[in-house]
């Protein structure tokens, strides 16, 4: 097979099931919401409310497609497309198991963070064309949250990369089947550099608790604010894969992907991507959001210095292993 | 601290939009998830700053007062009831007070006792939904605050359901009568009492350990909104706002009705004047409040609970030509009541009830408070106000 | 940093409650159950002897603050069961849709004929559905009845009870004792 046409194929599949498993990760987040808040969730359509989300697609679908007066019709139409099509293009090189990715880029960790910080435009261009000073108001605080969390983003991921000397990720996972995981050892690097990664990825997707561009309670809807129907479906499924796609790679770059210590394959990388799926959802449910000047603060102050530090530390490993080797 | 930008005179009341100063105008409006009730409030921005805020208010204009007019004091008990959604029991005391003071009837001891024991247990009840809706405002109708939303709600049902069972409704009791209360309690109810506020109690320290001792609202509320005591009194606030701001008034230790008076209330202030000190203040008088029920539960005394005979026509209750003016603290502050008998109906209704409301004073300290924060430090000092636009605009 | 003690202890809260039954409940499969003084909709009731109740005095239709209760008196007739004549009622409507529920009606009436119900009645699917016509409100007096009728609220309000009995030999009625909800006959 050529590689256009693996990676046609895998593409294909591979979003199919990432979309199919974003959508579903919203009747788990709903349910498992509702039992953190002794209530049941949905329950009536279908067994245990798992058709919930079907139903609530095809109510989407069915709503008029408002376009406000003023609004730049080509950006306000274009900008919820945009938005899943550059998350999902990410997701392109992810390895899911030894073969099952769709790109095996040598520069790949590169790719997956560059179309990766692409998202931010989406959800800025949303906000301005809908000519709303809500969604205004939101886009520019999802711009500088975006911005600026990229940095520690990239420096972190970086440690891995420095660690196995390669920013393909099938080496990346090779090099912790070989050795360990990376979030254990080294212990100081790698346990905060996905720490890191991970506080920088909830503000990429902009979750709770750095939800400000779409803060509710502030901005009416931020930036979604005036768009309905499937196209404000189409910009929550662009944060639900973000998020997915998000824990796919902290789990590919930092626990070994799909490495495991028995039987190692495709439901390891599973499991993984799963757990800090979860550990999303239960952080979102159980705590308040970040004003933007102290998310700012947090970013520049603390992640920035500290994700430097790592990658040096990292450095200085490498090179004294390729001494004592 | 967000820097101030420019300088601002509160004491403008005409907007004066100067368009080179380059400001946006933002309707924080009427219809928004966060500003309890129909309420707005007109900002000035420069970028995210606030240079100026005039806050509206008479969207929920029902004109109850003029109403009070018309209908008579039997009949209007259950009308101003509706005034502070939130705490019907309040509103329906401070009218019936007002009645009593004026007529000059005797109220049984066991009616004040159940009058005594209904506020406390409301003015928890009207903590913990202010509670769940300032944590949804801070974290969000989806996330941390709408769990502490469902947390909140689910003990003040418990509450309710306590209303429910002495009155028969869980809102909007109507159980309060010139002379007394309509409906007695049941040892039933004192046992329900005592297991419920047990239950509260041990959940307040868990509210306070997902919330407020919580360094990222900590962050949110520390510093924000800071309120001169001498500016509250100026402007008439009262209530935990005050107290939050070191101002050492409230009026169930200071001019005691029901049984206040044999009762030690102990009230808190803190000196900030911030949003935590609000927030800090409002918990601690819950838990006042707990105690103070679990005080007197039990000593409820014999007797009737009307002191005079129940009237079976609207005109029952009769008040001649004078003025009185009676107050009592609700959960938002001092809410009075200032009547004038000798209305139509050959003074079966009042010739003029004017009901001062604290939440009108507490809004009126936006123009003062909001300039120089940003659009989410306004949302948390609103939440912090604890306004109930029923109770403003009447 | 003390962002993540904090985080991890607002976690533990959240998922503590996971593992608490959940407090909701699924109307219309399952109700929950109302106390005996529960109040909603109204009931034209017959007294003991089977007789009509309402004598048509219109004292609900005075004293309601919301002005919702029409009463339309039929003048004397014979009664079919004692015999004397008496006033009865032509027709009665009660508007539901701005009623209060503040049970003052039901408080004044003196020979407790309208009452409230325990028992929730279906929801209505139009303004017509809530407006209760005379033959609606005697439909619903199958219905679970409130605690609160006329005289009994009377009954509970009154100034002299639980006061010490003024007759030598004669116990003061028991206080505070609800007689449905205490199991006491």
């Amino acid at each position: 097979m050529t590689p256009l046409v693996h990676g046609a194929v895998w593409g294909v599949v591979i979003a199919t099931v990432l979309v199919t498993v974003a959508v579903f990760s919203i009747w788990f987040e709903r349910k498992f919401a509702a039992r953190m808040q002794t209530r049941y969730g949905p329950t009536l359509v279908g067994p245990a409310g798992l058709l919930q989300i079907v139903a609530d697609a095809l109510k989407m679908m069915q709503k008029e497609d408002i376009l406000p007066q003023k609004a730049d019709p080509m950006l306000f139409r274009l900008a919820p497309p945009c938005a899943v099509i550059f998350t999902l293009a990410a997701a392109a090189v992810i390895p899911f198991d030894e073969d099952v990715l769709a790109a095996d880029l040598d520069i790949g960790v590169l790719f997956l963070l560059a179309v990766g910080g692409l998202v931010v435009f989406p959800v800025w261009v949303a906000g301005w064309a809908s000519n709303n000073k809500y969604a205004l108001l939101g886009a520019m605080r999802a711009v500088a949250q975006g911005i600026a969390y990229e940095i520690p983003l990239v420096l972190s991921a970086m440690v891995p990369v420095v660690l196995a000397q390669s920013m393909r990720l099938s080496d990346i996972i090779s090099v912790q089947a070989e050795t360990h995981w990376f979030v254990f050892w080294p212990l100081g690097p790698g346990l905060i550099a996905f720490v890191i990664f991970f506080i920088c990825s909830l503000a990429e997707a902009n979750r709770i608790p750095f939800d400000i561009p779409e803060a509710e309670s502030e901005l009416v809807a931020g930036v979604t604010t005036e768009y309905a129907g499937m196209r404000f479906g189409l910009l929550q499924m662009a944060e639900y894969l973000h998020t997915l796609i998000a824990s796919a790679v902290a789990a590919a770059i930092f626990f070994g992907g799909w490495d495991g210590p028995f039987a190692s394959g495709l439901h390891w990388m599973v499991l993984k991507t799963l757990v800090l799926f979860f550990m999303i959802f239960w952080i979102r449910w159980s705590l308040v959001r970040f004003r933007s000047d102290q998310l700012m603060a947090l970013c520049w102050k603390y992640l920035l210095p500290l994700s430097l530090v790592l990658v040096m530390l990292s450095a200085l490993f490498v090179y004294v292993r390729a001494m004592d080797a | 601290m967000p820097r101030r930008v420019t300088e601002v005179d509160p004491h403008l009341d005409i907007e004066t939009y100067d368009p080179s100063a380059d400001l946006m105008v933002l309707n924080l409006g009427p219809q928004h998830p966060s500003t309890h009730g129909v309420f707005r409030v007109k900002l000035y921005l420069d970028g995210e700053i606030i240079v100026k805020a005039v806050p509206y208010a008479g969207y929920l204009h029902r004109g109850v007062e003029k109403l009070c007019e018309e209908l008579t004091f039997v009949q209007i008990i259950p009308v101003v009831d509706k005034n502070d959604y939130v705490s019907p029991m309040m509103n329906e005391q401070a009218i019936v007070m007002a009645c009593e003071a004026m007529l000059e009837i005797e109220v049984p001891r066991r009616a004040l006792y159940l009058r005594t024991i209904f506020a406390e247990l409301q003015r928890v009840a009207s903590h913990l939904l202010w509670l769940g809706t300032f944590g949804m405002d801070l974290g969000g109708a989806l996330g941390g605050g709408a769990s502490l939303f469902m947390y909140c709600f689910r003990e003040r049902e418990t509450i309710l359901g306590l209303f429910e069972e002495v009155t028969g409704c869980r809102f909007h009791y109507n159980t309060h009568a010139v002379g007394g209360n309509r409906h007695d309690i049941t040892p039933k109810f004192c046992r329900d009492t005592k297991t419920t506020i047990e239950v509260i109690a041990k959940r307040i320290e868990e509210y306070i350990q997902i919330f407020s001792s919580n360094r990222i609202y900590r962050d949110r509320t520390q510093g924000v909104g800071v309120l001169d005591g001498d500016l509250a009194v100026s402007l008439g606030i009262t209530g935990p706002l005050a107290r939050a701001s070191g101002v050492d008034h409230d009026l169930r230790r200071d001019a005691p009705y029901h049984i206040y008076g044999e009762l030690d209330v102990n009230v808190f202030t803190e000196s900030a004047g911030d949003c935590l000190a609000r927030t800090l203040v409002r918990l601690q008088e819950m838990c006042e409040s707990i105690r103070i029920v679990r005080e007197i539960i039990d000593s409820v005394p014999e007797g009737p609970i009307l002191g005079i005979k129940p009237g079976k026509s609207p005109t029952h209750i009769k008040i001649e030509s004078s003025q009185r003016y009676t107050c009592i603290e609700s959960p938002r502050g001092e809410l009075g009541t200032y009547l004038i008998g000798g209305g139509s109906n050959r003074g079966a209704s009042a010739y003029r009830l004017k009901i001062r409301s604290p939440s009108l004073h507490a809004v009126s300290c936006i123009p003062y408070v909001f300039p120089g924060h940003t659009v989410s430090d306004a949302i948390a000092i609103l939440g912090t106000l604890d306004p109930i636009m029923g109770e403003v605009d009447r | 940093m003390g962002y993540f003690i904090d985080t991890a202890r607002a976690m533990a809260v959240t998922m503590r409650n996971v593992f608490r039954p959940p407090t909701t409940v699924q109307y219309p499969k399952e109700d929950r159950v109302r106390p005996e003084r529960y109040r909603t909709s109204f009931a034209l009731v017959h007294d003991a002897s089977g007789d009509e109740a309402c004598i048509a005095c219109l004292a609900c239709e005075r004293i309601c603050p919301s002005r919702i209760i029409t009463v339309k008196p039929a003048g004397k007739r014979e009664s079919p069961v004692t015999g004397k004549k008496r006033n009865y009622l032509e027709d009665l409507t009660l508007d539901l849709n701005a009623c209060i529920f503040c049970e003052l009606c039901v408080q004044v009436c003196p020979t407790d004929a309208l009452i409230m119900l325990r028992e929730l009645a279906k929801p209505a699917l139009s303004r017509e559905g809530l407006f209760l016509s005379m033959e609606r409100l005697y439909a619903n007096e199958s219905l679970a009845h409130s605690w609160g009728t006329g005289s009994r609220l009377m009954e509970m309000q009154d100034p002299k009870r639980g006061l010490p009995a003024l007759e030598p030999g004669r116990e003061a009625p028991p206080q505070g004792v609800d007689p449905i909800a205490d199991g006491v006959s």
